[in-house]
C-alpha cells in the first residue's frame, strides 16, 4: 500500500475493508503521566482507529487487546523560526490500550549503561585507572563542607 | 529474541537471503526444509508438529509457516544484548533489484518484518529523545524507509504488469484531462461518491471551465513562461561563449 490512497467509499452493506501491507507503524512511548500497570501508550498515525489498532496489535504482535481509548494531541503552532516564520509542530494521536487478563507491561530502561571491565594489563585498565586516580584528585576537600577552594588558606 | 534476531538478520543482509527462496523452488518439501533450516534455532518444539504436514499432497496444500512469534510486546524494542550500546552493527537495505527476484508471498511477509522493524526503531527514538541520549545507529531507520518504498515500487510495478495484460488499463485508478479555472490542464483522478455528480453541492462549485475573462491571463501567462525559458537558453549560451574565450581549448558542452 503506498501514499497518498483513497479508500473504497463505504455504505451499510459493504464488505469488510482489508488492508494488505498496512504502511502505518505504532510508536511505544513511555507515558508521561502515572498509567495503570496494564496500561501501553501508543503513538499512531492520525488516519487510524481504535479497531485499526486493535487489529494490527492482535494480528501482527499476536497480542490479546482488551479496551483501546484514543485521542488526538495538538502540538504548538505558535514558534517560530529565524525568520520569525511561525512552525508547526506536527500533531500526532495517543492510543492507550489496556491488556487482556490482568497482564501487565512496565516500560524497560533500554539506555542503561553496561559495566564493561577491560582486561587485566592492558591498555584500557591503565587508562581507565589513571582517569579515576584523576578525578579523585579533581574532587574538593570534604572537610570544606561545599565551601569553593578558590580563595582562603 | 532469537525471532527478532533472525527477523533483523533476514531484512538487512544480504546472505541471508536463502531463507526467502522457499516458494522459488519447485518442491514443496524442498522449501519447507530451507524454511527449517534457518529458523531452525528459533524452536525445536514447533517442527516435529509441521513434518507431518510435509508429506500432504504437494499440488493441494502448501505448508505455509509464519513465525511464531512468543514475545508479543517485547518485539517494539531490541533484543536485550543491544541496549545500552552505541551502536549497533546492520547490513544494508534491500535493492529492487534483489526484491525483484522475491515472490510475491515472500515480499508480503517481508513488509511485515521490516514494520516490526521500523516500529521497534521508532519506539528506540521516542525513548532516547525522552531520556536525551543519542539514539544508536539511526541510520538504521533511513534504510528500512528505502527497503520499504523500494518494495512497494516492486509491487506496484507487478500490479501494473497484470492490470495491463488482463484489461489494458494503464492506470489503477480513472480519470480525465480537465482544465480548471486558470484555463491550465490537468489529470483529474476520479473519487468514489454516494451521489451522482450532479446532486453534489461541492462538485459543482468546483468549475473545470474557464470563464471567458480568464482567457486574456493564459496569454499572459504563455508569454511570461515562454520569456523565462528564453532567458534561461540565452545565459546558457552567454556562458558557453564566455567560456570558450576563456579556455579556448575546451570542448563544446552539449545541452
Amino acid at each position: 500500500m503506498a501514499r497518498r490512497l483513497i479508500y473504497p467509499l463505504y455504505q451499510i452493506g459493504n464488505p469488510q475493508l482489508r488492508i494488505f501491507r498496512p504502511p502505518f507503524s505504532l510508536t511505544l512511548v513511555r507515558p508521561g503521566k502515572e498509567q495503570p500497570q496494564d496500561t501501553v501508550q501508543f503513538r499512531i498515525s492520525m488516519e487510524m482507529t481504535k479497531c485499526d489498532v486493535r487489529n494490527y496489535l492482535e494480528k501482527i504482535y499476536n497480542v490479546p487487546v482488551g479496551a483501546v481509548r484514543t485521542r488526538i494531541q495538538y502540538c504548538t503552532n505558535k514558534k517560530r523560526n529565524h525568520l520569525n516564520q511561525k512552525v508547526k509542530r506536527p500533531d500526532y494521536k495517543v492510543a492507550y490500550v489496556q491488556l487482556v487478563q490482568q497482564q501487565t507491561f512496565e516500560f524497560p530502561d533500554i539506555f542503561t549503561e553496561k559495566d564493561v571491565k577491560s582486561a587485566e594489563g592492558s591498555v584500557e585498565e591503565m587508562q581507565e585507572k589513571f582517569m579515576e586516580d584523576e578525578k579523585q584528585r579533581q574532587k574538593p576537600d570534604l572537610r570544606r563542607g561545599g565551601v569553593t577552594e578558590w580563595f582562603g588558606l | 529474541m532469537a525471532a527478532t534476531s533472525v527477523g533483523r538478520v533476514l531484512t538487512l543482509c544480504r546472505q541471508f537471503q536463502n531463507a526467502f527462496r522457499i516458494s522459488t523452488s519447485l518442491a514443496v518439501q524442498q522449501s519447507a526444509l530451507t524454511l527449517t533450516k534457518s529458523q531452525s534455532y528459533l524452536d525445536r518444539l514447533t517442527y516435529p508438529l509441521l513434518s507431518s504436514n510435509w508429506h500432504c499432497h504437494v499440488g493441494q496444500c502448501r505448508p505455509l509457516h509464519t513465525t511464531i512469534s512468543r514475545r508479543g510486546l517485547e518485539e517494539f524494542f531490541d533484543i536485550p544484548e543491544n541496549w545500552g550500546e552505541a551502536t549497533v552493527k546492520s547490513g544494508a537495505p534491500w535493492t529492487a533489484k534483489q526484491l525483484r527476484t522475491k515472490s510475491n508471498e515472500d515480499l508480503h511477509k517481508l513488509w511485515y518484518v521490516l514494520l516490526k522493524e521500523k516500529n521497534m526503531l521508532l519506539t528506540i527514538e521516542q525513548e532516547s529523545k525522552r531520556q536525551r541520549i543519542q539514539m544508536p545507529s539511526p541510520e538504521r531507520l533511513k534504510k528500512i524507509e528505502r527497503s520499504m518504498k523500494r518494495l512497494d515500487t516492486v509491487v506496484k510495478e507487478r500490479e501494473d504488469a497484470l492490470r495491463l495484460l488482463q484489461t489494458g488499463q494503464e492506470r489503477a485508478r480513472p480519470g480525465a484531462w480537465r482544465k480548471d479555472i486558470f484555463g491550465r490542464v490537468y489529470w483529474y483522478r476520479f473519487r468514489e461518491h454516494a451521489l451522482p455528480w450532479y446532486m453534489n453541492k461541492r462538485y459543482k462549485r468546483k468549475r473545470f471551465y474557464t470563464p471567458l475573462f480568464v482567457t486574456p491571463h493564459i496569454r499572459l501567462r504563455l508569454e511570461k513562461h515562454l520569456r523565462a525559458k528564453t532567458r534561461i537558453q540565452n545565459k546558457e549560451r552567454e556562458k558557453q561563449t564566455v567560456l570558450q574565450e576563456k579556455f579556448p581549448q575546451m570542448k563544446a558542452q552539449s545541452s
